[in-house]
């Protein structure tokens, strides 16, 4: 299942409430008229965009005739509050309600299509509403539409009075319904089936989603606000003309659309904004207006495919990147703090993918090489620098995005073959040709990889909390448990919570003791997580499992007992050709970090292991 | 209804029915080949008009009419292929080229619309007619601009059918539009075959736009209403092969003249959508057409 | 050996972001033959789409004829969809830049133009290349006799081994230099299947190289020089045509190890 946590858990919601309350204090910072109209013209606008990619971007269903249920929610105004003398409040609901409707007869013959025919009928369903408006003129005024419709009031106070703040507020209470809703239905049973119905249909279908079932309810809900914001357009403008049918009014949605981008919420409000404004800004300009800005769409769609908000997304990595490299500048000066802990040197090593630190505790004695998890930092293995520190050389060092090292670029850096060879780099740099290699999670398969190539001597191999894996991705979901904390592990991004969440998991509770590895986690790179398992299909797996399997270097499993992450069966049923004690070894209570937790049964067991593996 | 009203209807059904034809092909001709809906057809035809104005009329560079309709070929045949290339090929390689293409196109239509706007002004302006004079058999009228209509698209569509069917670049589009990868393979220059497939869509529907503009002023949003026209045709008669649409085209043309003759002027859309929608229901794929495309 | 007419080194690719076969180095000279030999599943397809450039590779060199076909050093492009970057570095290949230089892939179980008559698929594919002598219709047709009684009907109308034998015609017309034949044989009744080899037989004869994936390793026997055996995306061993143990022995070279 995919990782996707409510506003609220995440970073999300802050955003959002600072957004909303700038749209509060807008119309009290600039009072003109013209100001407020833009902006309430955005929020139709991205109540129309947004509403459409419930059906475009999430639903994969091209239907066209979206911008004619936003022409029914006006007409439907029209007929109801001046002909008929409703209500104007009850008819804008009614908008909803008869868009609703029309979108369920529009569903009817797009059922059984597919692809482009869906945009076919679509549009041709959209001209056969177009046409019936204009052709019952005695009830529509035909093509020259309905004048002087009544406006919005509350008891006896005109919405239009004071710089029309009162539909500014009515616009931007629908725009929240509006999101509200949205939010809410992709969230929902019928988003996710939406969603499955779109990227695999017939593996949806045969999981049991009705395909005409979601398609009709993903039109109707797709419809309601449409249509109600037809409604308020109508009321707001005081005119009903069969313009809203017109090609210009469908390319400047279907360009908010996929300018913000298609399949996110969030980005064609942004644009809806955008466009607006830049729109109104480019007025002066006569035609070149619409040939600017239809300009910019092509732009746009050709180096951003996926919109603002992909735009703003690369905006938000950009920065994040740089808070982490800064942040890893910045904590170079602590170095005396980091060598207290482990009592070993630190010292920088430039090499292709970054300047790397690294802790050695030199002298002539066996090279023990530590390779830390992920989102972790060279001095988790604190307390095994001193413990070894006697009999072996300890080496240890962070990756690039980790700890002190710098980051790198993401591309050819942040993924283990990448990783194994710094550690190549390092041995190296340190005059070591033979090598006792201990991996904790990330690190074990970079362990793993690094005996496999096969470039360094490796005498002993010891891994804990990873899963040697034959097939990726098939194996993984089979060697980890997929409840876990885990999913974040490739979360670029991680909230308080999130990162509190995994650095409990991955390594120990907050404590005193513990308090550096939680601290080190918000510096690391939010690339290093996502591309590394991006990355999983560039490590050759079958060749770490062939060295496996011909047992050439002794290996040993040292797992915490009750390790959250892990699926103890999968791996004791691997074939390994040369396994340490002939099975995992479980370190009682060590969790996903017995080295940590459990450091003296830990250190007694890896000694064990080293030492067996010299005889 | 005696026998020169309906003599009247059908021939205004086939003159349509021709106008239609000319616009659809270009349009399925595109769809059948790249697999992508070209939305700025209806700019096209408007364009197609405005050159023509231009190197025909009096009022400007008044070339002898033959002369200046193969001008316009020319130039709206490079328009079309330079629109592929900027507007279609970036798009190629991505899965959602369907969609991204119908914005693209959107966006160019909107760009060549204005640009007309910008060049040549909001004033309406009429191509003047390409021959005068009617031919009469018995009380049988028929105006030689409506012979010369139906004359001319019936030539291009068969022409353009004997070059898809006879030589080799027609049969290297058709095979390129049904295998892309294996015409690869075998060396067929792909995106020279889809600007090619481009441009003679821009052609027919520059020739379209020449008659439109002289039955009717011209707009730089003439295009718009053909557009729609040639949609309901390509949708009607089913977009699977390049033919479909022809016969389809000269049904609607029938249908649209007697409707108008029988429910009026307002009415007859309707009526035409509506035969459409229903034959839909029963036929997702079109009258003629199959789920599977091919040129 | 000669200057080879393909030479590929250390070539890997896939699909993006799974590798599907890794370092590669094939080395074919002029009017010699190679065959693939492996298992289904394990990346043999994937290797021929990307000698003729229809994926391209992630790494390593591709020369034909003495030309390179891949422009090393492109970068592709970074893309943000569905919340993924999908970035890798590649280097670009054109299909028919490799298919005009005369290395001629013909597809596994291709189904060519399926509207178009053999006529004028046979049509289409005749290139009167740069002074490059190449088979005539009426050789590709004195080849395949079956084809004659067929050259009006559509493709789509073909029975597969037809489809297979215009397949074979078409790249013949197109020509080649060196031919790649993606299990020819596959899922062909055995009469059209002996007819078939008995042609690429006769094909081969004429001195031109091909590369051909086959499970039938007497029918590789005829015709290459030399068999790579292809195992989980690498090539694991090389042999002389003399040294093929028949295909008990291939598969207990494929598959020894694990039982």
């Amino acid at each position: 299942m995919r990782y996707d946590p409510s506003l609220h858990r995440t970073q999300g919601l802050l955003p959002l409430l600072i957004a909303l309350a700038a749209l509060i204090v807008y119309p009290f910072v600039f009072d003109a008229t013209y100001f407020r109209h833009v902006v309430i013209l955005a929020f139709v606008f991205a109540i129309v965009a947004t509403s459409w990619d419930l059906s475009l971007g999430f639903g994969g269903l091209f239907n066209f005739a979206h911008v004619a249920l936003f022409a029914v929610g006006i007409y439907t105004y029209a007929i109801l509050a001046k002909t008929l003398g409703f209500s104007p409040w009850l008819s804008i609901l009614a908008g909803g309600g008869t868009a609703a409707f029309v979108a369920l007869l529009i569903a009817l013959p797009v059922l059984r299509l597919d692809g482009i025919y869906v945009i076919l009928v679509t549009i041709a369903l959209s001209q056969l509403i177009y046409l019936v408006v204009i052709s019952s003129s005695d009830v529509t005024g035909g093509t020259s539409g309905m004048v002087t419709l009544p406006t919005l009031t509350i008891g006896d106070y005109r919405l239009s009075r004071d710089g029309r703040i009162g539909y500014y507020f009515v616009g931007l209470a629908l725009l929240v319904a509006n999101l509200g809703f949205l939010y809410w239905v992709t969230r929902s049973r019928l988003g996710r089936s939406i969603v499955a119905l779109r990227d695999n249909k017939y593996y949806a279908i045969a999981r049991g989603i009705s395909e005409a079932r979601t398609r009709a309810l993903t039109l109707m809900a797709s419809a309601v606000f449409t249509g109600m914001a037809g409604a308020f357009y109508a009321a707001y403008l005081r005119v009903a003309s069969p313009d809203a049918f017109g090609i210009g009014f469908l390319t400047l949605l279907l360009s908010i659309l996929l300018v913000g981008g298609a399949g996110t919420i969030w980005g064609p409000v942004l644009a809806a904004f955008a466009i607006s404004v830049a729109s109104e800004w480019l007025s002066g300009f006569g035609a070149w207006q619409n040939i600017i800005i239809a300009l910019a769409i092509i732009l746009i769609v050709v180096f951003y495919p996926g919109g603002l908000w992909a735009a703003l997304q690369e905006l938000r990595q950009a920065a994040d990147g740089a808070r982490t490299s800064l942040m890893a500048r910045w904590r170079r000066r602590e170095r005396p703090a980091r060598e207290a802990l482990t009592g070993a040197p630190e010292r920088m090593l430039e090499t292709p993918h970054g300047s790397i630190a690294i802790a050695d505790t030199g002298g002539d004695k066996p090279a023990l090489l530590f390779l830390h998890g992920n989102s972790a930092c060279k001095e988790a293995f604190c307390k095994q620098f001193r413990a070894f520190s006697d009999a072996y050389r300890v080496i240890s060092f962070d990756y690039p995005g980790h700890g002190v090292s710098s980051n790198a670029d993401p591309e050819t850096s942040y993924n283990i073959p990448a990783y194994a060879e710094i550690a190549e780099t390092v041995l190296a740099d340190c005059g070591i040709s033979e090598v006792y290699v201990f991996g904790w999670s990330l690190g074990g398969y970079v362990a793993l990889e690094l005996a496999a190539r096969g470039n360094i001597t490796v005498k002993a191999l010891g891994i804990t909390g990873t899963s040697p894996l034959n097939m990726v991705p098939d194996d993984f979901g089979r060697g980890y448990n997929p409840d876990s904390h885990l999913v974040l592990a490739s979360k670029q991004y991680f909230s308080r919570t999130e990162s509190d969440n995994y650095a409990n998991s991955a390594t120990a509770p907050i404590s005193e003791e513990s308090a550096f590895l939680h601290r080190n986690l918000r510096r690391t790179d939010g690339r290093a997580r996502f591309y590394m398992l991006g990355r999983l299909g560039v490590v050759d797996w079958p060749r770490q499992m062939r060295m496996l399997r011909e047992g050439r270097i002794p290996f040993a499993i040292l797992n915490g007992s009750d390790d959250p992450f892990l699926n103890h069966d999968y791996i004791a049923r691997l074939k390994y050709g040369n396994l340490w004690n002939g099975s995992p070894q479980d370190i009682p209570n060590g969790r996903h970090a017995p080295f940590f937790n459990q450091p003296d049964a830990f250190n007694l067991e890896l000694f064990r292991f080293l030492k067996s593996a010299d005889r | 209804m005696d026998p020169i009203t309906l003599f009247s209807i059908i021939k205004g059904g086939l003159v349509l029915g021709a106008l239609y034809a000319l616009m659809a092909t270009g349009l399925s001709l595109v769809w059948t080949t790249l697999g992508i809906f070209n939305f700025a057809h209806g700019a096209f035809i408007a364009l197609g008009a405005y050159v023509a104005w231009q190197f025909a009329s009096a009022d400007a560079y008044g070339l002898p009419l033959g002369l200046a309709l193969a001008v316009t070929t020319g130039v709206m045949f490079a328009i079309g292929a330079v629109i592929h290339f900027l507007l279609v090929k970036p798009f190629e390689r991505r899965a959602d080229v369907v969609l991204i293409t119908v914005i693209t196109t959107l966006a160019g239509s909107a760009i060549l619309e204005n640009a007309l706007l910008l060049i040549w002004g909001p004033r309406s302006k009429q191509i003047p007619e390409l021959v005068e004079g009617t031919v009469a058999v018995a009380e049988f009228q028929l105006a030689w601009s409506e012979v010369l209509l139906l004359v001319v698209v019936l030539a291009i569509l068969i022409g353009l059918g004997l070059f898809l069917r006879y030589t080799r670049p027609g049969r290297s589009m058709r095979a390129v539009s049904q295998n892309r990868e294996a015409a690869q393979l075998l060396g067929l220059d792909v995106p020279i075959y889809f600007a090619l497939a481009f441009g003679l869509s821009a052609v027919t529907a520059g020739l379209a736009g020449v008659f439109v503009g002289t039955i009717r002023f011209m707009n730089p949003a003439m295009g718009a209403e053909p557009l729609m026209k040639a949609l309901i045709v390509v949708i009607f008669g089913g977009i699977a092969r390049f033919s479909s649409p022809i016969y389809a085209a000269f049904i609607i043309g029938l249908l649209e003249a007697f409707s108008i003759y029988v429910f009026g002027l307002y009415w007859a859309p309707a009526v035409l959508f509506l035969t459409m929608i229903v034959v839909l229901l029963i036929k997702p794929e079109g009258l003629f057409g199959k789920y599977q495309r091919t040129l | 050996m000669a200057d080879p007419i393909l030479q590929v080194t250390d070539l890997s690719g896939g699909y993006d972001p799974v590798q599907i076969f890794r370092d590669i180095n094939l080395s074919v000279g002029a009017g010699e033959s190679i065959g693939i030999f492996g298992p289904n599943g394990h990346g043999k397809t994937t290797l021929l789409k990307t000698l003729s450039g229809l994926i391209d590779p992630w790494s390593g060199d591709i020369r034909f004829d003495g030309q390179q076909m891949n422009r090393s050093g492109a970068r592709g492009s970074r893309r943000w969809q569905n919340f993924n970057y999908d970035a890798i570095t590649r280097r670009r290949m054109d299909p028919k830049t490799v298919a005009r230089a005369g290395l001629i892939h013909v597809q596994q179980g291709n189904l060519l133009f399926p509207e178009l008559t053999v006529d004028e698929t046979l049509s289409i594919s005749t290139r009167a290349a740069s002074g490059r002598q190449g088979w005539s219709r009426a050789d590709v047709l004195g080849l395949f006799p079956r084809l004659s009684e067929r050259l009006v009907h559509k493709i789509r109308f073909l029975s597969g081994g037809e489809r297979q034998m215009v397949s074979v015609a078409a790249g013949l017309l197109s020509a080649p230099r060196m031919l790649i034949l993606d299990e020819p044989t596959l899922g062909l009744s055995p009469k059209v299947r002996s007819e078939l080899c008995d042609a690429i037989v006769t094909v081969r004869e004429t001195g031109l190289p091909i590369i051909l994936i086959d499970q039938d390793v007497a029918f590789l026997e005829r015709i290459i020089d030399r068999l790579y055996l292809f195992d989980h995306g690498r090539i694991s061993r090389v042999m002389e045509r003399d040294e093929i143990p028949g295909h008990e022995g291939l598969m207990a070279m494929l598959f020894g190890e694990v039982t």
